[in-house]
């Protein structure tokens, strides 16, 4: 299947698709690979509706960002970041506010090697290459980078993050690891595959997600519910994510959206 | 239609089929001018769209689908073809873009390559170990400086092509080989080994070694690295510690550990005999001349005791502060004995100070096979504490009878206090006969316990020093129960006699203690007769004349008739004499001799009372001798059952008739 593609350099295995490269295409960018076409498109046989998923999804991430900058937060934490594609949340954020820092983590080579790149004449924002499952490390990080003020509230962001991050890793934990980092008046973003919506579909994707190198771990409501311990969520509480502060009427199908969304505040 | 509703249809069509990263307001403030522009520069609106990021799969024909009913087809087809180049050209920016990353990220990754490389290559060149990787077939591909230096080479380069085998010890290649092999196999992942490298010079060094595999991609080994440490000198400090760990640092002999470690290795062997030596009076030699000369004398006796050994190849040790032992393959055990003294006894002189030496052994000859090192030490030591009870420059061969003997009363010994705190030793008295009037003079307070008799309750309680807190005890009770009898029997009451064991005799507080009792208890200082034990008198203890001058009687317990206690006799103020000894007969030759001491015993105007004696018989003998008191005739009793006697009987017992 590792159609090369003769412009990148040897080193780099391309044969092996992405999560994040698998995002960027089916949000139309062309920041992706044969391989990671070649899953997407078995992807869009398991779930159609996976285009308005990744849309809605992005927006989602948007609006809670803009949610949190109304809520005065002024430095985010953005767990898995993947690679920059179509509204970051350093220029969403920067963009209401210039004064606004963004640490972004991924641990993937090109992922972080691609945000240098768009980040390096930004001082207020930085990417981090480290395990977002190991906080520890991240925060140990995050602090060393100067970016973030842990004596002041931050906007922790897991934006299709927690998906595939499986049971035994201890999800609850690891958020409970940045809750107790960070001070009370944080929020917490999290979006999420669900098989509350969609059963048959979202099978049909860990399927082909199970071969990858990334492996998906859909959760139920109480499950989402669940990583939210120490904080309380916002209205509307944990919905599929067009449904989540929508800006105007919205127009998608919330039971065709896949992805649950919610914002907690830290107690 | 009017352009702003235009614009909204075209804002909802289009943020359906792309995510754009603004506000529908401002999408479709974006939409309204490029609505304006759009028939003078389809162009730059095809550009717009782009750059919002209108690139759906669907954006074109949505935006198609909402302008056909305002806009011509021509300006519709230049928006189309415009798109697709502007889209053409984002493609390739963005893959621009992902390429540099992954340049970048390849930089990164190589760069980390080289920094590990670097860092390995230090490690390697550095490094304390030696380190040398060597094929599947044991030759060397890289080695080190440290390992070069370890084998007595130039340089790590000097090992290239070389066969690490050639630097292993012959004797360990097939073990070595084996190694090796199972890590290529696979069925070690490493192994560690403490083996012998022939340095080029011939000489053996001793290495810690760890060997692993290296393995290709596929995960195929390849190569072996080999990790060696030289701890030759690690091998002589450690020989050195356990050279320190089993000698003696004063004289440089084995120590007790080493001594028995070498009993044990022996004892499967040849029969052996055992020596354990203590040195006679070396503590007066310690205390007189000081430690330093103490120590000089134990190096000169390890010297001789030591030339001895090796005549006899015999071992030898110190095992104690001025305690020696010799295991020798089963000898004449009197010869050795005597070579032991004669190695010792010749003329001594430290620091000017000619000192005598001699030493007290005992002897363990020939044990079973199955007897344990340290059982035969502690036969040894018993042995030799008998023959120290013997004095000076004696030996004693260990007898296991009395040793079992020996064993069985520590047992009891140990068992003593629990014994005493749990009220099981208990007083009684026995009376003491005149053999004159065969009236009764008194009762002596004695513990029981047991079957054992007062005499051995006292040694056991001796040997566990609890024989000065029992012997108090029995003190202040005997006298509280004396007194009470004087106040209901007045004169009818028993003259209290109470026998001291040998420790409570020499204490010091002995007096104090009598005193005490005698004023808490009220009991009149006539009516209390003292037995000291008598080696507390010979001893030179002034006891019984403290007790004398204080108006208390004494009697001396254990009197044998020896010329040194018959003296003390002249200088003691003592009412009278104990002993214990076989009745004399009066056809026997002893009856004469004994006839004749208790004459002079009477000569110093001591009386003769004899213990033990428990036939009507026997009290006759006695009477005949000379004797005025027995103990023994009748049985020990209770307080109570003393209490009863004088109740019933108003005088007092019948004696012996």
């Amino acid at each position: 299947m590792a159609e090369r593609v003769n412009w990148v350099p040897e080193g780099i295995d391309t044969g092996r698709p992405s999560a994040a490269r698998l995002y960027d295409y089916l949000l139309g960018g062309g920041h992706n690979f044969a391989a990671d076409r070649a899953l997407a498109e078995k992807f869009l046989q398991a779930q159609p509706n996976a285009r308005a998923i990744a849309r809605l999804n992005r927006a989602f991430l948007r609006r809670a960002v803009l949610f949190m900058i109304d809520s005065g937060i002024r430095q985010f934490l953005d767990l898995g970041s993947g690679i920059p594609t179509v509204g970051n949340v350093h220029e969403i954020a920067q963009k209401a506010d210039p004064e606004a820092h963004v640490v972004y983590v991924d641990f993937e080579e090109v992922a972080v090697a691609h945000s240098q790149l768009i980040l390096e004449h930004d001082p207020r924002a930085t990417i981090i290459q480290e395990d977002m499952t190991r906080p520890e490390a991240v925060l140990q990080a995050a602090r060393h980078s100067g970016l973030i003020d842990f004596s002041q509230p931050v906007g922790v962001l897991t934006a299709g993050v927690f998906h595939f991050v499986p049971p035994q890793a201890d999800p609850n934990a690891i958020v409970a690891a940045y809750r107790d980092a960070v001070p009370s008046g944080s929020y917490l973003a999290v979006s999420q595959f669900t098989h509350d919506l969609q059963p048959e579909e979202m099978a049909g994707i860990v399927e082909v997600m199970k071969k990858s190198q990334n492996p998906m771990y859909p959760r139920t409501r109480s499950e989402i519910e669940a990583l939210f311990a120490g904080f309380e969520l916002v209205e509307p509480g944990i919905v599929p994510t067009p449904l989540w502060r929508p800006e105007l009427t919205n127009t998608d199908d919330p039971d065709k959206a896949g992805i649950y969304a919610a914002v907690g505040k830290k107690l | 239609m009017e352009l702003p509703e235009l614009a909204a249809r075209w804002m909802h069509a289009l943020t359906s089929t792309a995510y754009i990263p603004l506000s529908h307001a401002e999408i479709e403030q974006a939409l309204l001018d490029s609505l304006r522009e759009l028939r003078e520069s389809p162009e730059s609106v095809a550009h717009r769209l782009v750059s919002l990021h209108a690139t759906g799969p669907d954006s074109l024909h949505a935006t198609i689908e909402v302008l056909s009913p305002t806009f011509e087809l021509p300006v519709l087809a230049r928006l189309s073809s415009a798109y697709a180049q502007a889209m053409r050209m984002d493609a390739f920016d963005q893959q621009e873009q992902i390429k540099v990353a992954i340049v970048r990220a390849k930089q990164r990754v190589e760069r980390t390559l080289k920094v590990s490389q670097a860092r390995f290559q230090e490690v390697f060149a550095s490094a304390a170990l030696g380190i040398v990787i060597t094929d599947l077939t044991g030759r060397c591909v890289e080695a080190n400086d440290t390992l070069a230096e370890i084998v007595g080479l130039g340089s790590g380069f000097d090992l290239t092509n070389r066969d690490l085998r050639d630097f292993y010890h012959p004797e360990d290649l097939a073990a070595l080989g084996s190694s090796y092999r199972k890590l290529s196999e696979g069925h070690l992942e490493r192994f560690r080994d403490q083996r012998k490298l022939i340095r080029a010079d011939g000489e053996p060094v001793w290495v810690h070694l760890v060997v692993s595999v290296l393995r290709d991609a596929d995960g195929r080994p390849t190569h072996h690295v080999t990790m060696v440490e030289d701890i030759s000198e690690l091998h002589l400090l450690q020989r050195n510690l356990d050279h320190q760990l089993l000698h003696d640092s004063l004289t440089g002999l084995s120590n007790r550990q080493h001594f028995i470690s070498q009993v044990e290795r022996q004892l499967d062997g040849k029969p052996i005999t055992l020596y354990h030596l203590g040195l006679d009076a070396f503590s007066v030699v310690n205390n007189g001349l000081g430690h330093e000369t103490g120590d000089k004398l134990l190096k000169i006796v390890a010297n001789r005791l030591g030339r001895l050994a090796a005549e006899k190849k015999a071992v030898l040790a110190r095992i104690g502060g001025d305690e020696f032992a010799l295991m020798t393959v089963a000898d004449n055990v009197t010869s050795t004995v005597e070579e032991i003294q004669d190695a010792l006894n010749e003329p001594t002189f430290v620091d000017d100070h000619g000192i005598a030496l001699s030493a007290s052994i005992g002897v363990v000859d020939r044990p079973p096979a199955f007897a344990t090192a340290a059982e035969l030490m502690r036969c040894a030591n018993a042995a030799l504490r008998q023959a120290k009870a013997r004095g000076k420059r004696q030996w004693a061969l260990h007898d296991p009878h009395d040793d079992a003997r020996r064993r069985g009363k520590y047992a009891l010994a140990a068992s003593m206090p629990g014994a005493w705190e749990h009220g099981e030793i208990e007083i009684v008295y026995a009376p003491v006969h005149d053999l004159e009037t065969r009236e009764v003079l008194g009762a002596v307070a004695r513990l029981h316990w047991d079957d054992l008799s007062h005499n051995d309750t006292m040694a056991l309680a001796d040997s566990t020093g609890l024989s000065l807190p029992i012997g108090r005890w029995l003190l202040r009770e005997a006298c509280a129960q004396a007194a009470r009898w004087v106040e209901e029997f007045g004169d009818g009451a028993p003259t209290l006699h109470v026998a001291l064991g040998a420790l409570q005799s020499r204490d010091e507080d002995l007096v104090a203690d009598v005193k005490r009792a005698l004023d808490e208890t009220g009991l009149p200082p006539e009516r209390l007769r003292i037995a000291l034990d008598i080696s507390s008198v010979l001893a030179g203890d002034d006891n019984a004349l403290v007790l004398h001058d204080s108006g208390i009687v004494t009697a001396l317990d254990g009197f044998r008739g020896g010329h040194d206690e018959l003296a003390v006799l002249t200088e003691v103020p003592v009412r009278s004499v104990i002993t214990r000894a076989p009745a004399p007969s009066p056809d026997s030759p002893l009856h004469q001799a004994m006839r004749a001491l208790i004459a002079t015993v009477h000569g110093f105007g001591v009386r003769f009372g004899v213990d033990e004696v428990h036939t009507l018989t026997d009290a006759e003998h006695w009477r005949q001798a000379g004797a005025d008191g027995v103990i023994g005739l009748l049985p020990a009793l209770s307080a109570a059952e003393v209490t009863e006697l004088l109740t019933t009987v108003a005088s007092p017992p019948p004696g012996a008739s």
